[in-house]
């Protein structure tokens, strides 16, 4: 009797240990580069820090939050940041639900259209924001091509009106082929019944696509809203390469200002806290979005 | 159903392929003309549009930044970073899958929930703590600090527990009463079948790992460390005018990718937007 229950407790031991060796990997890698992280700048922003200087954190309150509720070139990063968010995403949105359409429909060279506009997915934003670099300079691409229409050039990465915009053209460019892929395979799950029917119900092509695409698609449209304004508030490596943040402040945006004062400047404690107005901004932005869009809703109340 | 086709719908018809190739063309321009100018002689002024096709080329620019520049240390990097993140990744993601579809174990919930919240929370609050703890731990300015952060994955681990859950457990049955281990059972029965899988995940680890650009910018700071991205970007930042060496850099940097991409076309594709679609 005890020899089998000693067995049993010995099975039920190896069984854990089993366990705890399989979920290893995760365990360690989530504790040392995600949840000790998280939990350490979370401190470090009630602090004042600055590693060069070979001091240690010193505890300062909420100094850091009161500070950047008055820091002018945070309220300038926070809204570039918007206006990028702001400006980017209906365009991208917009240009991909129509060439998702396009694509869905009997066309030859799919295949071939699909390829060529997921082909910035896979390519380095800093390859891509080199290749618009050069398109943007003063003696460049777009400025020969404006010269050509009869129209004056300028120097768009150094102009204060134009380098931000100039830089969401170019994430819309590098962005929506994506998004486009992700609808069409959206559309693609959609019964072609529910086409005929509402064909022989005399419904046209606009009809259509307001009364049965879109309702169906909105799932996809909503997972790819919320995605894409994450991404996009984390706008960084454009800047970094393309105008370190200037004219005069122009793009520096939220991440890059993080950046700017925990790794050019040292300031941790300030950085850390700017860290967390960046996470709770996004929470923020997308809570509202997925209520907005009332993510939970079946699709089927949306056809009603 | 029988469609009519009137003129009307063959305009319809013209119009979209015209707006889908004009995108097409749209797209491709800037790959065009980053290969056109790293093969350029001279400057890469542009002042009038026909001068965008070289009169004569050269390689010798890709020769420039590959030997003077170090773009040979900078692959090399980027080669090694993204060949242990897949290693990693395929191995160590896949063995958390396999407990978290083949164990009934208390906590199994919260763990799913936790990897999920863990993949939308942005990098940029966890790299001060990242920064500071590989000072302490030595590895500042060392390849390690980039593969270690990268080798475990909450994309892989969901990626894997998906294609796990797909596979009859009777295969596990009939192992175990073989008298299989588990590992055994992961390694020889459930590992093999997901070869699908794990090349979407692969392909997914290679595309992440070779265009990293956050944690090579903080956490290395000489030649000896830096990958294709990085070394891309501080070259762009200080050489900027240097256009036809720029755009040699910036085609070796993505050329490996791109051809990749055009091979696996079908897979990457699902791979990346797998997941966003039920």
């Amino acid at each position: 009797m005890a020899a089998w229950w000693w067995g049993r407790r010995r099975h039920r031991w190896n069984q854990r240990l089993v366990l705890l060796l399989f979920l290893a990997p995760w365990l360690v890698s989530f504790v040392t580069f995600t949840l000790y992280p998280i939990a350490h700048s979370f401190y470090l922003s009630f602090t004042k820090y600055s590693p060069i200087r070979g001091g240690e954190p010193q505890f300062v309150g909420l100094a850091n939050y009161e500070r950047i509720l008055n820091d002018p070139r945070f309220w300038q990063a926070l809204k570039n940041t918007v206006i990028f968010v702001v400006g980017t995403i209906p365009v991208t949105t917009t240009i991909a639900v129509t060439l998702a359409v396009f694509l869905n429909e009997r066309i030859k060279l799919r295949t071939f259209f699909r390829a060529t506009y997921f082909l910035p997915v896979v390519t380095s934003i800093v390859v891509i924001a080199t290749i618009w670099t050069y398109i943007y300079s003063p003696l460049g691409v777009l400025n020969a091509f404006l010269n050509l229409l009869g129209l004056e050039g300028r120097n768009w990465l150094l102009d204060v009106t134009f380098a931000l915009p100039a830089i969401m053209v170019m994430d819309i460019w590098a962005s929506f082929g994506y998004y486009t892929i992700l609808f069409l395979a959206g559309l693609q799950s959609i019964p072609e019944e529910l086409y005929e029917a509402a064909s022989l119900d005399g419904a046209n092509a606009v009809q259509r696509f307001f009364r049965i695409t879109l309702p169906l698609l909105r799932p996809t449209l909503v997972f790819a809203l919320v995605i894409n304004t994450i991404r996009s508030f984390q706008i960084f490596t454009e800047v970094y390469v393309m105008t370190q943040g200037g004219p005069i402040g122009a793009t520096t945006t939220l991440v890059y200002y993080l950046y700017n004062m925990g790794f050019q400047k040292f300031r941790m404690g300030y950085a850390s806290a700017l860290a967390y107005v960046l996470v709770l901004i996004i929470l923020v932005f997308a809570l509202v979005q997925m209520r907005l869009l009332r993510y939970g809703e079946r699709v089927s109340d949306g056809m009603g | 159903m029988v469609r009519p086709k009137g003129p009307l719908v063959r305009l319809r018809r013209a119009l979209l392929y015209v707006v889908l190739s004009a995108i097409a063309l749209t797209t491709l321009f800037p790959f065009a003309l980053m290969i056109l100018t790293s093969l350029r002689t001279g400057g890469a002024i542009i002042t009038t549009l026909d001068q965008l096709i070289p009169r004569e080329i050269t390689f010798q620019n890709y020769v420039d930044v590959w030997r003077d520049d170090r773009f040979d240390l900078y692959f090399r990097n980027t080669v090694l970073i993204t060949a242990a993140a897949i290693v990693g990744n395929t191995i160590f993601d896949a063995m958390v899958a396999y407990a978290l579809s083949r164990k009934a174990f208390r906590g199994r919930q919260l763990i799913l929930i936790v990897i999920l919240i863990s993949m939308m929370i942005p990098i940029h609050v966890q790299l001060i703590p990242i920064f500071i703890l590989m000072n302490k731990l030595k590895l500042y300015d060392t390849l390690w600090a980039l593969i270690l952060p990268e080798l475990v994955q909450g994309f892989g681990i969901f990626l894997m527990k998906q294609y796990f859950d797909g596979l009859p457990r009777e295969l596990d049955e009939a192992a175990l009463i073989d008298g299989a281990s588990d590992w055994q059972i992961f390694w020889r029965v459930l590992m093999p079948l997901a070869r699908p899988a794990l090349a979407v995940l692969a392909i997914n680890t290679a595309l992440s790992s070779w265009n990293a650009f956050i944690l090579p910018l903080i956490l290395t700071a000489s030649p000896e460390t830096r990958t294709l991205s990085l070394g891309l970007a501080l070259y762009q930042t200080q050489y900027g005018i240097d256009y036809v060496h720029s755009m040699a850099a910036a085609s070796i940097s993505s050329l490996p990718l791109l051809a990749l991409f055009l091979v696996f076309q079908r897979h990457i594709i699902a791979g990346l937007t797998k997941g966003a679609v039920k």
